[in-house]
């Protein structure tokens, strides 16, 4: 039995202490895995740290009944100009055990082959990871700490280590940390959040994810810069990457996966939907709401959500087949060819439906375009600037004085509203965002705003006198 | 934090000489590996640099005002030098450079800075000895006429030198200006440390000077050791033995303070 009680753990820093855990407890007997879910920086690994030994808490106590393991498959221990096989002596001499009969396992379970008696600076990180983790399994300890394991090696070792990990040493103690609801669902049977430094305990894990998304959302989102791009796919790729670092979005598409993995449609749709609203470029998700939507028999939906994919570049060769089959269900006509970029200037992209709905925000069309309209200006296949142009044709298009709307969907559906949007707006206009917020807030309207910040360089627009004149 | 499987004292004796067996090999093998001569560097790079010193005093003529043989005079003054300069520089930063090795709860820091320690004093001794042997067998050097005085003298430098190590190894975890006046302080206390001189051949005001310094105690003791009556050692043990126990406490205390403030990475 572990025991740890109302540990605290503060970190000297430049600006004073900052506290890191607070006032944590929890107890863990033999047969328990604990998960304990939370974001980074929320300070999973100090916990695991101090559980662990190598760091003492600030205050509280912990008391170990039981042998703990130290955190398992970390490859730090290593003296790098050491060999494998000196590594492994040093362990085994560490623990009182034959260091031979390690050897043999490790030889065998870790498949480094001649690198075994090679300095374990020369190993890549793959190798090292797999060293470090059969090390861990030569020590039979009672109880194992586990940091995000999901991460080490290739399918093939990462299939052993589960076997050797939750089969073999399924009796075990476990207290594992991640950021994967998934991976700690499969696993545990305890759950807990660790929250700024808090810990929540739950009973199950429905209660314990739903608390941990509920944190997501209150935190604040991960947002990018908007660079006055004049190239969309440079803007495209940035963008995406944004996405993979914010964990809110990640955690959104898991679940999302998940549910569509047990074919809930319904639910998948919306768990695309809402992380397709915080991070609206990243395109490969754009596949999963059109593939979602099509098996609940939206087919207008899933035919904006694919040709969008092919308009952010996804590959229009694979999606071609998609796209025929929820345009023409009966398989009867000839379909319109979803629009690619070339790589080229803004302007002349094609546009997504987010960069639709932007668009028609800016032109006076309100918070939420309609799903046949923007269907037809998708198979219409121009550029940017045409889209943009026609939009402005109308007769009630920038109106003066009329403020842009706070929020917009840039998804198709009611799935949340998008607040950030006059960032996407700069971005896709090409303008520098500092200098389009500060025309607005001067009360300048919103188009020209965008002109004075550098936006619509070179777009070919029907610009009316009077806003000319308002603007100068 | 005492709960019912408290260990008794013969099996943590068991644990802690483990670790140190198990530390001492790593730190061999990282520092000297298996090219060449290996391990014997342990103390064939001492004995390079008390040869070294030899054969320069000896061609310079520096008697440093006594009336010893050169080669006697710089073998006792050298060696101990190396005895108590390189512990601390090798527990400096030694912390740091181990860090990971606190996710193993049997180690300890202090286990760690020990382990250096008695590499260092292994080395040092065997250069010590093995040069003396050379020296007496080639008739260089005359047989010493105390050998226990010369053991006490070595093992006070020692001492002395091995808490010098850990406490300013522990402070240097906190303080790194500790490791950029180490190297100037060790060179300044080199002269003064009994290594260049005898007590005997100081004027009255220097030598109540230099009697501070605890190391110059050991060095007097093994010159007497070796010399016996040819020279006047002038050396007070019950000082060094007090510096070392009040300097010995200090470093347990500032071992376990550092040790609450680790971070492993």
């Amino acid at each position: 039995m572990i025991t740890v009680d109302r540990i605290s753990k503060d970190y000297r820093t430049r600006t004073g202490p900052r506290r890191v855990l607070d006032d944590v407890s929890f107890t863990l007997d033999k047969g328990e895995r604990l998960g304990v879910l939370g974001r980074n920086g929320a300070g999973k690994s100090t916990l695991i740290r101090l559980v662990s030994g190598a760091e003492r808490p600030t205050a509280g106590r912990i008391t170990r009944g039981m042998s703990v393991s130290w955190p398992l498959a970390f490859g730090g221990a290593f003296q790098a100009q050491l060999t494998g096989v000196d590594n492994v002596r040093f362990i085994s001499r560490l623990y009182a055990q034959d260091p031979e009969a390690n050897l043999a396992f490790i030889e065998e379970f870790a498949e480094l082959g001649q690198y075994l008696r090679e300095p374990v600076m020369t190993y890549s990180s793959g190798m090292r990871a797999r060293l470090a983790f059969a090390i861990s399994m030569i020590i039979e300890f009672d109880c194992f700490l586990i940091d995000e394991i999901a991460s080490v090696g290739d399918a093939r070792f990462h299939e052993r280590c589960n076997y050797e990990l939750f089969d073999k040493r399924g009796d075990r103690a476990m207290m594992i940390i991640s950021h994967d609801p998934g991976y700690l669902r499969d696993h545990c049977n305890r759950f807990a959040v660790l929250d700024a430094g808090r810990l929540t305990a739950f009973d199950d894990f429905e209660t314990a994810h739903d608390h941990f998304l509920t944190q997501m959302r209150v935190g604040e989102p991960v947002r990018a810069v908007a660079q006055p791009f004049s190239r969309r796919m440079a803007a495209i790729d940035s963008l995406r990457r944004v996405a993979y670092e914010d964990e809110h979005f990640m955690a959104l598409v898991r679940q999302a996966d998940a549910a569509r993995d047990r074919h809930d449609w319904v639910a998948a749709e919306k768990g695309y939907a809402a992380a397709l609203s915080l991070h609206p470029y990243e395109r490969s998700y754009w596949v999963q709401l059109g593939h979602v939507a099509r098996e609940q028999g939206r087919l207008v939906r899933a035919e904006i959500a694919y040709r969008t994919a092919c308009a952010f570049g996804e590959p229009a060769r694979l999606l071609a087949p998609f796209i025929a089959a929820v345009e023409q269900p009966g398989g009867a006509g000839a379909s319109v060819p979803a629009a690619v970029p070339d790589g080229g200037e803004t302007r002349r992209q094609p546009p997504g439906y987010p960069d639709l709905a932007v668009l028609a925000a800016l032109a006076g069309r309100g918070e939420r375009l309609a799903d046949d309209a923007a269907l037809a200006l998708l198979r219409q296949t121009n550029a940017m600037e045409d889209v943009l142009a026609g939009m402005l044709d109308g007769p009630d298009a920038l109106s003066p004085g009329r403020p842009l709307p706070e929020s917009i969907a840039v998804v198709p559906g009611d799935a949340p509203l998008r607040r950030q949007w006059s960032e996407d707006l700069a971005r896709l206009a090409g303008a520098r965002q500092e200098e389009f917020h500060a025309a607005l807030a001067r009360g300048d309207e919103p188009f020209w705003a965008l002109r004075q910040a550098g936006g619509f360089e070179g777009w070919a627009l029907p610009v009316p006198d009077r806003m000319e004149a308002t603007g100068a | 934090m005492a709960s019912a499987a408290q260990p008794s004292l013969i099996a943590n004796l068991k644990v802690q000489r483990r670790v140190l067996a198990a530390l001492l090999v790593r730190e061999l093998l990282t520092r000297y590996g298996r090219h060449n001569i290996g391990f014997l560097w342990l103390f064939v790079e001492p004995m390079m640099f008390t040869l070294g010193v030899t054969a320069l005093w000896t061609a310079t003529k520096s008697t440093h005002g006594s009336s010893l043989p050169i080669v006697a005079f710089a073998l006792t003054g050298y060696s101990s030098v190396l005895l108590w300069r390189n512990m601390p520089g090798r527990c400096i930063g030694a912390l740091e450079a181990n860090l990971s090795l606190m996710y193993h709860r049997n180690i300890r820091a202090l286990d760690i800075y020990i382990a250096r320690i008695m590499i260092e004093f292994s080395g040092a001794t065997i250069s010590f000895f093995t040069l003396s042997l050379v020296f007496i067998l080639s008739g260089w050097l005359e047989p010493p006429e105390d050998f226990l005085t010369i053991a006490g003298g070595w093992m006070m430098i020692a001492w002395f030198g091995a808490v010098l190590a850990i406490t300013l190894g522990a402070l240097s975890h906190e303080y790194e200006l500790v490791d950029k006046f180490w190297h100037p302080m060790s060179y300044l206390l080199f002269p003064l440390s009994g290594a260049a001189f005898l007590v005997s051949a100081l004027p009255p005001f220097a030598r109540e000077f230099v009697l501070y310094i605890p190391v110059v105690h050991g060095v007097e003791m093994i010159r007497e050791g070796f010399f016996g009556s040819k020279v006047e050692a002038i050396y007070d043990p019950g000082y060094v033995l007090t510096c070392s126990l009040v300097l010995s406490v200090t470093a347990l205390i500032l071992v376990r303070w550092v040790e609450r403030r680790l971070t492993p990475q």
